[in-house]
């Protein structure tokens, strides 16, 4: 199936900073794609240029497997940093331009603010609203004619938590219809909670893309604490599937092969080989820690 | 083009702004010649019941005085265009109308449109405003065509063109509306300075070809003809192809520059 969309080498500078560095990279039709990157690193200046709002000093992007142009991004909803409306018009009168610049009727307009539960404010002008509120009613205009695609950049700015809790939950329910939705974050919980692929950015680089389950792998680690901590070292180091052996302050802990953490099979291991172990303790690896590891590179 | 325009209406047709600087653009003109209507009748030493200034008024001088007149007044449209222009950036919906659907080409495109209607309305307010004071004000001259010298009203449309041009060009440069203004107006005080001290003065006549001068020139002061030379008349006769060849130029010029600008530039 051809990608959606598709970014081949893409640069960008601004004057002599590197903003962006050789960026490629593909998302699924029908994946919810996850750009990650701690602020700075580019993920809205790439969203940016594949909305032609910015130019980009180098490589190319194609929608549906064409070259871009303005009848794709019609067919996007795209919240692109910060919601941008006419602050001295209603909100509703706001989503009456965005229908007519995508060319869809106004029949859409009461749904989409039904949606974000802004019925009731629909008269009241945009620079009445709340932080949330204006978030809230970009969702809104994202929504406008039901679009196969939505670029969503930090869509939880802004919002409180039941907000948050609520936008995720429409992000998963428009995944399961089959929208493809690409989504820039700095919350790695955000990506992990939502997205099927994961881009990460660092510094304008990509240092890696793929499925979220291979790439921010939560892997398994076990906690193990012997009266003899050296002569435990060297036995965890022998054993089979064992990745890797650390020291945390007062014992080892084990990093082993996805799917083949066995508390007892250690337990059993550690005492045919003369160890009796004083702790034993199973531990989920920090999505942040994989995080830094892969961004540290 | 007209889609795109019906989307421009939704912009401003609920905005109170627009709707104050619109009408203070229209009234202004008929106010403004009324109120100088007045002055002239008024205020000045008639001799045998006719101002010594001629008759400003009537046919076919109309044309010119009227048209002289409005041109007082284009800082008022220009600060429309300015605040609308400008809002765009302010409200970084020049970004979101891209991101919606828009071309960068459609977005410049109907701004450069608006422009010309703006200027084609301000042009239909003098033509009426000149027939109003031509027919009912003064009683049409005998022998007297009352549309000889409309050509006038075409050289207003040309200045005012000109004048909301640059008013775009510095809204699509500079971004910000007050500081956008300021330079509008600043500029036109600092023109008719250089042009009264480098051609007055000195007698170089290559300030007649700056911006603003190349198109004030195409509508000469109206009152007092009489006192004016002959010569004078001549050599502006004479002149009209250039300035009008060369406020061509400097609209061709904003154009490009602004849609290069826009287009080229990130958002």
């Amino acid at each position: 199936m051809n990608p959606i969309l598709s970014i081949q080498s893409i640069n960008k500078f601004y004057g002599s900073i590197r903003a962006l560095h050789q960026v490629s990279f593909e998302v699924p039709s029908g994946s919810v794609f996850g750009v990650l990157g701690p602020n700075g690193s580019g993920k809205t200046t790439l969203l940016g240029i594949v909305m032609n709002v910015l130019q980009a000093s180098g490589g190319s992007y194609s929608w549906f497997g064409e070259q871009p142009s303005e009848k794709q991004r019609r067919k996007i909803g795209t919240l692109l940093e910060t919601p941008n409306f006419y602050h001295y018009l209603s909100g509703e009168r706001n989503l009456q331009i965005a229908a007519a610049i995508k060319g869809h009727g106004q029949e859409d307009i009461p749904r989409v603010l039904e949606m974000v539960k802004l019925s009731e404010r629909k008269d009241s002008k945009f620079s009445t609203y709340s932080l949330g509120m204006k978030q809230r009613l970009a969702i809104a205009s994202c929504l406008l004619g039901k679009p196969s695609v939505l670029v969503f950049d930090e869509p939880t700015n802004g919002l409180d938590p039941v907000g948050i809790a609520e936008t995720r939950e429409l992000i998963r329910e428009l995944a399961k219809g089959g929208t493809t939705i690409v989504l820039a974050s700095h919350l790695l919980d955000e990506v992990e909670k939502v997205c099927t692929h994961v881009a990460i950015l660092q510094k304008g680089v990509l240092i890696t893309a793929g499925d979220v389950n291979e790439v921010l792998m939560s892997e398994d680690l076990a906690e193990l604490g012997a009266a003899d901590t050296e002569k435990l070292r060297t036995i965890l180091t022998a054993m089979p599937g064992v990745r890797q052996v650390k020291q945390s302050e007062q014992y080892l802990q084990v990093y082993l092969q996805n799917g083949t953490m066995n508390l007892s099979g250690i337990n059993q291991y550690c005492f045919d080989n003369g160890i009796v172990l004083n702790h034993l303790q199973l531990r989920k690896r920090s999505l942040e820690s994989k995080f830094m590891e892969l961004t540290n590179k | 083009m007209l889609k795109l325009l019906k989307i421009e209406w939704l912009k401003v047709k609920n905005y109170r702004t627009f709707w104050i600087l619109l009408v203070i653009t229209i009234a202004s003109i008929p106010g403004f010649n009324y109120g100088l209507y007045n002055l002239m009748d008024n205020s000045f030493p008639k001799f045998h019941g006719k101002s010594i200034l001629g008759s400003p008024f009537a046919f076919p001088d109309v044309w010119q005085t009227v048209s002289w007149n409005a041109t007082m007044l284009f800082l008022v449209p220009a600060i429309l265009i300015i605040t609308l222009t400008t809002n765009e950036f302010t409200y970084k919906t020049h970004r979101q109308n891209i991101i919606d659907g828009w071309s960068r080409q459609q977005f410049i495109g109907v701004k450069l449109f608006e422009v010309l209607l703006l200027s084609i309305l301000c042009t239909l307010i003098v033509a009426l405003t000149t027939l109003g004071f031509g027919y009912i004000g003064n009683k049409v001259p005998e022998g007297v065509s009352p549309w000889a010298e409309s050509r006038f009203l075409f050289f207003y449309f040309v200045q005012m063109v000109s004048y909301s041009m640059i008013a775009f060009l510095l809204s699509m440069l500079i971004k910000r509306a007050g500081l956008a203004m300021g330079i509008f107006f600043i500029y036109m005080i600092f023109e008719n300075v250089i042009v009264g001290i480098l051609h007055n003065k000195y007698n170089i006549k290559a300030v007649e070809y700056l911006p603003e001068e190349v198109t004030d020139r195409l509508i000469p002061l109206p009152y007092g003809k009489a006192l004016l030379n002959q010569g004078g008349l001549a050599a502006w006769e004479s002149h009209i192809p250039y300035y009008l060849g060369g406020a061509a130029i400097y609209l061709l010029l904003y154009c490009l520059l602004t849609s290069r600008r826009f287009l080229k530039s990130d958002l």
